[in-house]
């Protein structure tokens, strides 16, 4: 064959992957066209981040072949994907949490002046500048450790852009971005196109798909369903090439059975960002929280959590005032929290699924300090079958499993203290379609039995279709409270957004 | 969100008012403390104790170890000895082959850990007992001889500051220059704080690993140049669990065990401070005995200091 007359800028032909049992890529050809967008979709666990992983050399495939720019390659390193014009946006966020945000935007391609000092002063412009293109103005000097995830997640991609690469691999860049952040990341993905920069799109939120991509292809199991022009699928059919049925997308009904308030929220404010926050929960309500990046969503969680201790204003739960001076006081009155960035929070990644979701009920499942061997693998049986989480076994190390399974056995932990309230930060990050209204599906249930839950999300088609109440965040305040049927997106990201104040009662 | 200037350095500040509080307890209790001569003592106390753990500084920085400075600053005062046997036409000879020796034993240790795949600590850890092996099959009793004027130079001044001392300041403006402004600096605390992020973004770890290692080993032979300067002979004592009063004086300094984290200034912290308590237990006449049981002390406090700060 003759690569000059290639119309592809990547070929990538019969990938072969397995990890120990695992065959996480089997046979798994696909080409893309130089200046186009082109998604990658699949349920959790498909084998999106392992091909693309192969792809930019941090993994080796067993075989198959990649031909990049005409030409051939058994397989990558990392340094020979970068320098031959491939750069990534991994998933799970690839920085550098004691270093700067200049730093780690140019980590491993520091500007240098001469005998390898950095260039500090420039590498501080190039960074502002860049993180200027998208929007965002921090201070370069700032520990990116220090960051939230939202930030981080724009100094990734700030990162992947100062490498001037011609092919962007972006993993679920948008799964932590909301409204203005995400038009921002459109803005900047249209922009690369015209300069015939070749994007690979990765994301379980198909609408974006079909926003900006040109084509799309679909693995399943780890094996290719198909590639095709976007225009040529409709969400059905595509949601159908993903999970191998048609999937009826409703978000189950609320009972709307309200009972007496769980928590009241008074006037509370911290350090950080929160103003002055009030509001209830009640049992067997879902209320919803919408907001910005950097709106105090979080930071909201972790003060009612006991994780950052208020400057003023009160916490009731069931009437009684509580000071909760760590979350250990917070689990004890029973409240339980799903964080948001699970890799750092939420789970122990080198320890087993069983060993995960076991630990906060360990004094229960134990005799005389031993575990309950034969318990702990029923309870582990059992959260896999209400949880789908695609596993080999209890035994299996949560590192190795797909971000959507990860997300799940996360949900899983925290269930197991039966709390009365659950305060879910981001639940359905980055989890695959199918598991996204299992999970809503479980969220009701938990509801149906009483169990109050306080839902921090991005995804406002989850909070429209979810939630019992919505209230909308900005800087550190709640500046809306609305009901779902009354409302609708653009409603909210205007509150989200805008200056104007609705009053609160 | 911005951690303040205090909060970001406290371990650093604390260590430097500890040294203040032992100044003023030596100064109250011994007319001696404060001469310029004692304190210029310390100082080049510190150097030899310094000198180490710089180089064990980036060795943790990488979130590595190496246990084996003690036996090989041993190593290379007999070996430096030998080759120099009071001949001052040997210096030059001595001096070049003794770091060449450290830099022979830091390129194993890297290439042990990159190549096969062994962890620091078992590397470093065979490598005390082989290099303190090697040197007590040399010798048991002092050996060899400096020349006079090598000798010499351990009271000697340039610009009025003996020559250790020097020596000393210049390699901590190295060090920090090195740390702070150079890409292999950025290098170091990158694979430190996070390896697999290092090696995604194209950071030859491996290098930079053979470039710490055996800078450490490096250092270690230097220190052992210095103890020939000072006893004249190669004495198979010196070195004698010096691995763990350099692993202790980078961590008082606020270098993590983890690595990523940790000051050229934060190190010299910790070695002054490490000086400063040995010296004022001599002045104060105070058994040696407790300078052990103090160091433990120091160690633990650090270190949980160091938990409270990253909380
Ligand atoms: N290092 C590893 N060791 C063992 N198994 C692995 C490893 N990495 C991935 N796998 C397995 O390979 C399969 C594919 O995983 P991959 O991360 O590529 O899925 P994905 O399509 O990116 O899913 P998600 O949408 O959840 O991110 C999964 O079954 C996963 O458990
Ligand atoms: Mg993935």
């Amino acid at each position: 064959m003759r690569e000059s007359q290639n119309p592809y800028i990547l070929e990538m032909r019969n990938i072969f992957k397995s990890f120990g049992g695992v065959n996480a890529l089997r046979d798994v050809s696909f080409q893309c066209r130089p200046g186009t967008v082109h998604a990658l979709v699949g349920e959790n666990g498909a084998g999106k981040s392992t091909l693309i992983k192969i792809l930019a050399g941090a993994l080796l495939p067993d075989s198959g072949e990649i031909i990049f720019k005409g030409q051939k390659h058994q397989s990558f390193s990392t340094r020979k994907a970068l320098n031959s014009g491939i750069s990534v946006i991994y998933q799970e966020l690839a920085l550098v949490s004691q270093m700067t945000v200049a730093e780690n935007i140019f980590l491993g391609r520091e500007p240098r002046k001469y005998f390898g000092i950095v260039d500090k002063k420039r590498l501080k412009i190039e960074a502002k500048k860049l993180l200027k293109q998208l929007g965002f103005e921090v201070d370069m000097d700032m520990e990116v450790g220090e960051m939230t995830v939202a930030y981080q997640q724009m100094v990734e991609i700030a990162k992947a852009l100062s490498k001037n690469a011609d092919l962007i691999i972006m993993d679920e860049p948008s799964a932590i971005l909301a409204g203005h952040e995400l038009d921002q990341l459109f803005l900047i993905i249209e922009s690369l196109k015209k300069r015939g920069v070749t994007i690979i799109y990765i994301s379980h939120r198909l609408e974006e798909v079909f926003r900006i991509a040109n084509e799309v292809t679909i693995l399943k199991d780890g094996q290719l369903v198909g590639t095709k022009p976007i225009k040529d699928l409709s969400r059905g059919e595509l949601v159908k090439m993903m999970v191998g049925r048609t999937l009826e997308e409703v978000f189950p009904v609320s009972f709307n059975q309200l009972g007496n308030p769980v928590i009241q929220v008074e006037e509370i404010s911290t350090k950080t960002i929160l103003n002055q926050v009030s509001f209830n929960l009640r049992e067997g309500e879902i209320l919803g929280v919408a907001g910005m990046v950097g709106s105090g969503r979080t930071e909201l969680a972790r003060a009612i959590f006991g994780a950052d201790p208020l400057t003023s204003g009160t916490i009731k739960i069931k009437g009684q005032d509580v000071v909760f001076k760590n979350p250990a006081d917070a689990i004890r009155s029973k409240i339980s929290l799903v964080p948001e960035d699970r890799k750092y929070h939420g789970l122990f990644t080198k320890l087993s699924i069983l060993n995960n979701i076991t630990l906060p009920i360990l004094s229960k499942i134990s005799r005389w300090g031993f575990t309950d061997k034969k318990k702990e693998n029923e309870i582990v049986e059992r959260e896999r079958q209400i949880h789908s989480i695609d596993m080999t076994s209890g035994n299996q190390e949560v590192q190795y499993l797909s971000g959507g399974n990860q997300q799940k056995v996360v949900l899983s932990k925290s269930l197991q203290t039966i709390p009365e309230v659950i305060i879910m930060d981001e639940p359905t990050r980055g989890v695959d379609v199918g598991a996204k209204f299992e999970i809503y599906q479980l969220i009701r249930q938990l509801n149906k039995d009483g169990i109050a839950i306080l839902m921090i999300s991005s995804e406002l088609p989850e909070i429209l279709g979810l939630s019992d109440r919505i209230l909308v965040m900005r800087e550190g305040k709640i500046v809306a409270e609305l009901t779902p049927n009354e409302t609708n997106e653009e409603m909210i990201i205007e509150f989200a957004t805008t200056n104007t104040q609705q009053s609160v009662p | 969100m911005k951690r303040s200037f205090f909060q970001k350095h406290a371990i650093i500040l604390i260590v430097y008012a500890l040294i203040l509080v032992l100044v003023v307890i030596g100064a109250f209790n011994s007319e001696h403390f404060l001469t310029l001569r004692n304190l210029t003592n310390v100082m080049r106390q510190a150097a030899y104790l310094g000198t180490a753990a710089l180089g064990e500084m980036m060795v943790i920085l990488i979130a590595g170890i190496d246990l084996s400075v003690g036996s090989l600053v041993k190593l290379c005062v007999l070996v430096s000895a030998i080759l120099m046997d009071g001949d001052p036409d040997n210096v030059w000879m001595a001096v070049s082959l003794t770091l060449g020796l450290g830099l022979s034993v830091g390129l194993i240790h890297a290439f042990l850990i990159n190549e096969l795949n062994m962890s620091p600590f078992v590397v470093t850890f065979a490598s005390l007992f082989i290099l303190k092996g090697i040197s007590l099959s040399i010798t048991t009793k002092p050996i060899g001889r400096a020349s006079r004027d090598f000798l010499m130079l351990y009271s000697e001044k340039i610009a009025g500051i003996y020559v250790i001392i020097f020596f000393f300041i210049i390699l901590i403006l190295m060090m920090m220059f090195l740390l702070n402004k150079t890409i292999f600096g950025k290098h170091i605390y990158a694979i430190g704080g996070n390896l697999s992020v290092a090696q995604l973004s194209g950071i030859s770890v491996k290098r930079v690993r053979y470039g710490v290692y055996s800078l450490c080993s490096v250092l270690a032979a230097a220190t052992g140049l210095l103890w020939l300067m000072r006893m004249g002979v190669g004495d198979p004592v010196i070195g004698n669990g010096l691995e763990l009063n350099v692993i202790i004086a980078v961590v008082i300094g606020g270098t993590s065990l983890f690595g990523g984290r940790g000051t050229v200034i934060g190190v010299l912290g910790g070695v002054l401070l490490l000086t400063f308590t040995d010296n004022l237990l001599v002045i104060l006449g105070v058994s040696q005995f407790y300078s052990g049981l103090i160091k433990g002390l120091i160690f633990v406090a650090a270190v949980s200091l160091h938990k409270m700060e990253n909380r």
